[in-house]
C-alpha cells in the first residue's frame, strides 16, 4: 500500500504479503501471519501436485465442476465448507491462545501472541468464515443433496442456476482465502459496522475484501433460496402433498423463504457501505447526513433471519435422525411443521434485539424484546417433540444420536441465555461482553455444527456408498461436545465478570484461570477437527468393509433410502408415486419395498456445462479487481457475466438423454444385489454385516 | 391442464404438456426472484424516508430545490406507455402474430424505455450541476441509489429486449424464447410498478 | 377481465377481451397518475395531498398487478403468484415499517438533543 494506483495492477504491489511484514519486523504476530499464508500456499501447491500426479484434473472437470447435478453440487458445497471450517477452527484456537497470553501489565499494557490489529483481523475473518463460508455452504450443500431425493424429484428446478450459485459462493470463499496471502482483511468484526469501516477510519483493502466476498456469495445464496423454494413448490413427486413432505423438506422451505427475503437486506447494506467507500456517498458516514444506525438496522434485518437460516436445517436433520435411530415415528409432525413456519416468519420481527443499546426508546426495545421471547416458544415445542420421539424408542447410540444428545443438553442452555439477553434491561448489562460470545456460540455450535455433522454422518453412505466409522465418528462427536463446553462455558463467566468481547488485551488477573480453561477447550476443538479428518480418512480406507450397496443402512422411512448407495445420477429409475407421509416406511410395512418399476423410460438430464465455473471465475476476478482498484479487470469481468448469460441464451441446449436400457440394466443389477444380501438387524447395524439392506420386519417408524 | 392456467403470452400448444410445466416453473421462479428484488427496493424506499429529515439533508439542496415535476411527468408517461406497449408482445406471442410484428413491438418498448432513461439521465445531470450530487448529503445518497437502481433496471430491461430480438433472429420463436418473453414481460411491468412507487413517494410526497 | 386467458373462446374474441383488459388498465393508471400530479399542484392542505398521492399509488399498483401482470384468485398459477406477492408484501411491510418505526424513534431522540441548532431546520419534513 505505498505509492499511487497503477493503471494495470491497481493498488497491488510487493508490500502486501505477510512475508514482507515478517521481513520488516519479526515477532510472534508476523510469524503467525506468515505461517497461515504458507499453509495456504503449500496447501495449494500440494493440491495441484496431487491432482496432477493422480491425473484427477480431467475427472474433476468432467464429473464435478461442470456437473449441474444437485447431489454433486451439494457435495462440493460441503467440501468447500469443511475446508473453510478447518481455517475457522484454527483461527478460533489462535484467538484463544492469544487471550490466554494477553494479560497486560503496568510495564507492558499490551501482550499476547498476536498484535491487536492482527487479533482484530482474526475475529473478523473467523466470524465471516464461520457464518458465510462454513455454516451456509454446509446447510445449502446438505439441502442440495437431500432435498430432491426426499421430494422424489430428479433434480433442482434450475440445475444450471444451482451451479452458478455454488460458483458465486466459492468465489466469495476464494476472496476470503486470498486475503491471507495478498493484503489484509478488515478489522471491523463480521458485521463490519460503519463508520469505523468507512473510508476515513479503515482505508485500504480490508473492508473491501469483506464487502465483495459478501456481495458475491450473498447473490449466490439468494439464487439458491429461489431454487429451493421453486423446487419444493413445483418439483415434488406426484402424491407428495405438502403435509407428506419429510420434516427436512419443511425446514428447507423455511430456509428458502428466509434466504429469498433476508439476503436482499444484506446486499443492500453492503452495497450502501461499498458506495460510501468507493464513491463518497454518505449513507453511514459521520458527516453530511450519514446515519450509521441505519446500517445496524438494515444489517440485522438480514442478520436475524440468518440465525434461523443456520439453525432450521439442523432442526430438520434432528427430526430425521431422532425418528430413524429411535425406530419410531416422528412425534408431533404437524406441530413441528407449524413451529418451523412460525420461526421462519417471526424471525423477521426481532432484529432490533441485536442493538438494544443503540439509543431508541424503551418502548421500541420492549416490543422487539417480547417478539424475541415469543420466538423461543416454537423452538421449545421442537425440543419436546424430539424428546417425545425418542421416548420409549429403541434408541441406538450412533454418532448422529451423540450429536443430538449434545445438542439437547447444550442448545437448551444457549437458548435460555438468549432469553436472558432478550430482556433489554439485562442486555444493557452484558451486551458486548463475552457473555454474548458464549451465547451465540452456544446456539450455533451445538445447533448448526452438530446438526450438520450429524446430517453428514447420516447421509454420507448415500453419497459415497460406504458408512463413516462409528467409532471415530463418536470420538469426534465427544470431542466437539467437550471442546465446546471447555471453550465457551468460561466465556459466560468472563462476560459476567466484565470482560468485553473482541478485546485484544485485559488487565484483570482474575480472568486468567478461565482463559486457560477456554484455551484448553480450544485444544480440544483442534483435536475434534483432527479426529473429523481422521474419520473421513479411516472410513475411506475401510470402504470395502463399510460399503452399504443396499442403500438403506439405517432402516429409514423416507424416499432417499429406496435407492442404491452411492445414488445414481438419475436418483430414481422412475419418479415414485407417493401415497403416504413416510412413503418408504409404508412400503416396508406393506412388505417387499424393493419392487422394480413396471417399465423404464428414457431419462432427460441437464447437460454438463462450464457456465457456472466461468461465472465463478468472472465473479472472483470482479471481486479481486474491485478490492485492489484494478479498474480494467473489474469492467471486463463485469461485462463478461451478462455477456456469458446472453451467449448461453442464444444457443439451443439439448438435455443429455440416458437411455431406458441403461437405466434398466443398472436398476435390475441393484434389485438382484438387494435379493442376494442378507438383511441386517438393528443390533448389528454398526458391524460389517450392515450391507445397507435392513431387516424390514424390525421397521417400526 | 386447462387453458385458463396459462401465463399470458404462452402458447405452447396442447401437445406440450411437459414443456408447459417447465414454463410454469421457470416463470414462477422468476416471480420469486422479482420478489427478492422487491425487498431490495423496499429497503431503499425505507432508507430514503429515513434520510428525509433535516439531519439527512445536512444543509444540502432538498426536494424543492432539485425536483423538476414536469420531467418526472414525462418520464412517467414514457414508462407507462412502454409498459402497456408490451401487451403487443404478449398478445403477439399468444396469437402467433409473426416474427416481424413481435420484433416491432419489442423495439417500440425498447425505444420508450430509452426515452425514459434519456429524461432521467438529463435530470440527474442537471441536479448534479445544481449541487445535488450523491456526495452532498445522506438524503441525496439515498435518492441517487434508489432512483439510480431503478434506472439500472430499466437499462438492463432494454438490454434484455435487445437480447431477445437477437434470440428471435437466431433461434426463432421456440418454446424457450416464448417463456423468456413472458419473463421479460413480468420484468418490464414490474419496473413500471416500482416507478409508481418512486414518482409517488420519492418525488410527489416530499413536494406536497 | 380477471381471467384474461379464456382459451375456450375463439382466439379473436379472447384477444379482444385481453386488449380490453390492457386498455382498462392503461386508462385507470393514466387517470390515477394524472390525479396524483393534480393533487400535488392543487391548493389542498399538505396532509390531504399526501393522503391522495398515497391512495392513488396503491390503487395504481393494484391495477398494474391485475391488468398487466394478470394476478387474480382464479386460475391456479395466477393465484399462486398472487399469494407469493401478498406474502412478500407483508414481509416487506414488517421490514419497511420496522425501519420507519426504529429510525423515526431514533431521529426523534436525536433531534431533541440538538434542537438548539436551528440552522439545519430550514427544510420542513413532510
Amino acid at each position: 500500500m505505498s505509492g499511487g494506483t497503477s493503471p494495470i495492477f491497481g493498488n497491488l504491489d510487493w508490500n502486501v504479503t505477510p512475508y514482507t511484514d515478517l521481513l520488516r519486523d519479526v515477532n510472534s504476530s508476523t510469524i503467525v501471519g506468515a505461517g497461515a499464508a504458507s499453509v495456504l500456499v503449500l496447501g495449494g501447491i500440494a493440491t495441484l501436485l496431487l491432482f496432477s500426479w493422480m491425473r484427477w484434473w480431467g475427472p474433476l472437470y468432467r464429473n464435478w465442476l461442470t456437473s449441474p447435478d444437485a447431489k454433486k453440487i451439494g457435495i462440493m458445497y460441503i467440501a468447500l465448507a469443511l475446508v473453510m471450517l478447518a481455517r475457522g477452527i484454527i483461527e478460533g484456537f489462535v484467538m484463544r491462545a492469544h487471550q490466554a497470553t494477553a494479560l497486560g501489565t503496568l510495564a507492558q499494557p499490551e501482550g499476547g501472541l498476536v498484535a491487536p490489529d492482527h487479533f482484530a483481523q482474526l475475529f473478523s475473518t473467523h466470524g465471516t468464515i464461520m457464518i458465510f463460508f462454513v455454516a451456509m455452504p454446509l446447510l445449502i450443500g446438505l439441502i442440495n443433496f437431500v432435498l430432491p431425493q426426499q421430494l422424489g424429484a430428479r433434480d433442482m428446478a434450475f440445475p444450471v442456476l444451482n451451479q452458478v450459485s455454488l460458483g458465486l459462493t466459492a468465489a466469495g470463499a476464494g476472496l476470503i482465502m486470498i486475503s491471507l496471502l495478498v493484503g489484509q482483511f478488515g478489522t471491523g468484526g463480521w458485521t463490519m459496522y460503519p463508520p469505523y469501516t468507512g473510508k476515513i477510519f479503515s482505508p485500504g483493502e480490508g473492508v473491501d475484501y469483506w464487502l465483495w466476498a459478501i456481495l458475491i456469495s450473498g447473490m449466490g445464496s439468494t439464487l439458491t433460496g429461489m431454487n429451493f423454494a421453486v423446487t419444493i413448490f413445483k418439483e415434488r413427486a406426484p402424491g407428495m402433498h405438502f403435509m407428506r413432505m419429510p420434516l427436512f423438506c419443511w425446514t428447507s422451505l423455511c430456509v428458502a423463504i428466509m434466504l429469498i427475503y433476508a439476503m436482499p437486506a444484506l446486499t443492500v447494506s453492503s452495497a450502501m457501505l461499498a458506495l460510501d467507500r468507493y464513491a463518497d456517498f454518505h449513507f453511514f458516514t459521520n458527516d453530511a447526513g450519514g446515519n450509521m444506525m441505519n446500517y445496524a438496522n438494515i444489517f440485522w434485518m438480514f442478520g436475524h433471519p440468518e440465525v434461523y437460516i443456520l439453525i432450521l436445517p439442523a432442526f430438520g436433520v434432528f427430526s430425521e435422525i431422532s425418528s430413524t435411530f429411535s425406530g419410531k415415528r416422528l412425534y408431533g409432525y404437524t406441530s413441528l411443521v407449524i413451529a418451523s413456519m412460525s420461526i421462519a416468519v417471526i424471525s423477521f420481527t426481532v432484529w432490533l434485539h441485536h442493538f438494544f443499546t443503540m439509543g431508541q426508546s424503551a418502548g421500541v426495545n420492549i416490543a422487539f424484546g417480547i417478539a424475541t421471547m415469543i420466538i423461543g416458544i416454537p423452538t421449545g415445542v421442537k425440543i419436546y417433540d424430539w424428546m417425545a420421539t425418542m421416548w420409549r424408542g429403541r434408541v441406538r447410540i450412533t454418532t448422529p444420536i451423540v450429536y443430538l444428545t449434545g445438542f439437547f443438553l447444550l442448545f437448551v442452555i444457549g437458548g435460555l441465555s438468549g432469553i436472558i439477553l432478550a430482556n433489554p434491561s439485562i442486555d444493557y448489562q452484558v451486551h458486548n461482553s463475552t457473555f454474548l460470545v458464549a451465547h451465540f456460540h452456544n446456539v450455533i455450535i451445538p445447533g448448526v455444527l452438530y446438526g450438520m455433522l450429524a446430517g453428514i454422518h447420516y447421509w454420507f453412505p448415500k453419497a459415497f456408498g460406504f458408512r463413516l466409522s462409528e467409532t471415530w465418528g463418536r470420538r469426534t462427536a465427544y470431542l466437539f461436545v467437550g471442546g465446546f463446553v471447555f471453550t465457551f462455558m468460561p466465556l459466560y463467566v468472563l462476560g459476567l465478570m466484565g470482560m468485553p468481547r473482541r478485546s485484544p488485551t485485559f488487565q484483570n488477573p482474575d480472568f486468567m484461570p478461565w482463559m486457560y480453561i477456554a484455551a484448553f477447550g480450544g485444544v480440544l476443538m483442534l483435536c475434534a477437527l483432527a479426529s473429523l479428518t481422521w474419520t473421513f480418512w479411516t472410513s475411506y480406507r475401510n470402504r470395502a468393509a463399510l460399503a452399504v450397496p443396499g442403500g438403506d443402512p439405517w432402516n429409514g422411512s423416507t424416499l432417499e433410502w429406496s435407492t442404491p448407495a452411492p445414488v445414481p445420477e438419475w436418483t430414481f429409475p422412475c419418479i415414485p408415486q407417493v401415497t403416504a407421509r413416510n412413503e418408504w416406511g409404508e412400503r416396508k410395512r406393506a412388505g417387499d419395498p424393493w419392487q422394480a418399476p413396471a417399465e423404464y423410460t428414457d431419462i432427460e438430464m441437464p447437460a454438463n456445462t462450464a457456465h457456472g465455473l466461468l461465472i465463478a471465475i468472472a465473479a472472483f476476478a470482479l471481486g479481486f479487481a474491485m478490492v485492489w482498484h484494478i479498474w480494467w479487470l473489474a469492467i471486463l469481468s463485469l461485462l463478461a457475466i451478462p455477456g456469458m448469460v446472453a451467449l448461453r441464451g442464444m444457443r439451443v441446449i439439448e438435455p443429455t438423454i440416458i437411455p431406458a436400457a441403461e437405466v434398466e440394466q443398472a436398476d435390475r443389477r441393484f434389485r438382484q444385489q438387494i435379493a442376494s444380501l442378507t438383511p441386517v438387524t438393528r443390533a448389528d447395524e454398526e458391524t460389517e454385516r450392515n450391507r445397507g439392506v435392513p431387516d424390514i420386519s424390525e421397521f417400526a417408524g | 391442464m386447462s387453458e385458463s392456467n396459462l401465463y399470458p403470452g404462452l402458447n405452447l400448444g396442447d401437445t406440450h404438456g411437459e414443456a408447459h410445466d417447465q414454463a410454469e416453473t421457470t416463470v414462477f421462479g422468476f416471480w420469486v426472484f422479482l420478489m427478492s428484488d422487491l425487498i431490495i427496493f423496499g429497503i431503499l424506499f425505507a432508507a430514503y424516508a429515513a434520510y428525509l429529515n433535516p439531519m439527512g439533508l445536512a444543509g444540502g439542496p432538498g426536494p424543492n430545490d432539485l425536483f423538476d415535476i414536469k420531467s418526472v411527468a414525462i418520464q412517467t408517461a414514457f414508462l407507462l406507455v412502454g409498459g402497456v406497449a408490451y401487451a403487443g408482445v404478449s398478445l403477439g406471442v399468444k396469437y402467433k402474430k409473426g416474427r416481424a410484428k413481435l420484433v416491432a413491438w419489442l423495439f417500440l418498448c425498447a425505444m420508450l424505455g430509452t426515452g425514459f432513461l434519456f429524461f432521467e439521465v438529463k435530470d440527474f445531470l442537471s441536479q448534479a450541476s445544481e449541487g445535488g450530487t450523491p456526495q452532498a448529503s445522506g438524503w441525496l445518497s439515498a435518492y441517487w441509489a434508489l432512483v439510480g437502481l431503478h434506472g439500472v433496471h430499466v437499462f438492463s430491461g432494454i438490454m434484455w429486449i435487445l437480447a431477445m430480438i437477437g434470440q428471435i433472429a437466431t433461434r426463432g420463436i421456440d418454446d424457450v424464447v416464448k417463456v423468456r418473453l413472458s419473463m421479460l414481460g413480468v420484468f418490464w411491468h414490474f419496473l413500471d410498478l416500482i416507478w409508481v412507487g418512486i414518482f409517488s413517494f420519492v418525488f410527489l410526497v416530499p413536494l406536497a | 377481465m380477471t381471467k384474461p386467458n379464456t382459451g375456450a373462446l375463439d382466439p379473436q374474441q379472447s384477444a379482444n377481451s385481453e386488449i380490453k383488459s390492457y386498455a382498462t388498465g392503461f386508462v385507470v393508471s393514466l387517470a390515477l397518475t394524472v390525479g396524483a400530479f393534480a393533487a400535488l399542484l392543487s391548493d389542498l392542505p399538505a396532509t390531504w395531498k399526501v393522503a391522495l398521492i398515497c391512495v392513488a399509488a396503491l390503487l395504481q399498483i393494484v391495477a398494474h398487478l391485475r391488468n398487466f401482470l394478470h394476478l387474480s384468485f382464479s386460475g391456479r398459477q395466477s393465484r399462486e403468484d398472487l399469494l407469493l406477492v401478498l406474502f412478500s408484501v407483508s414481509l416487506l411491510a414488517i421490514m419497511a415499517g420496522g425501519t420507519w418505526y426504529i429510525m423515526s424513534d431514533l431521529s426523534g431522540r436525536m433531534h431533541q438533543a440538538s434542537d438548539s441548532n436551528a440552522a439545519t431546520h430550514d427544510v420542513p419534513t413532510r
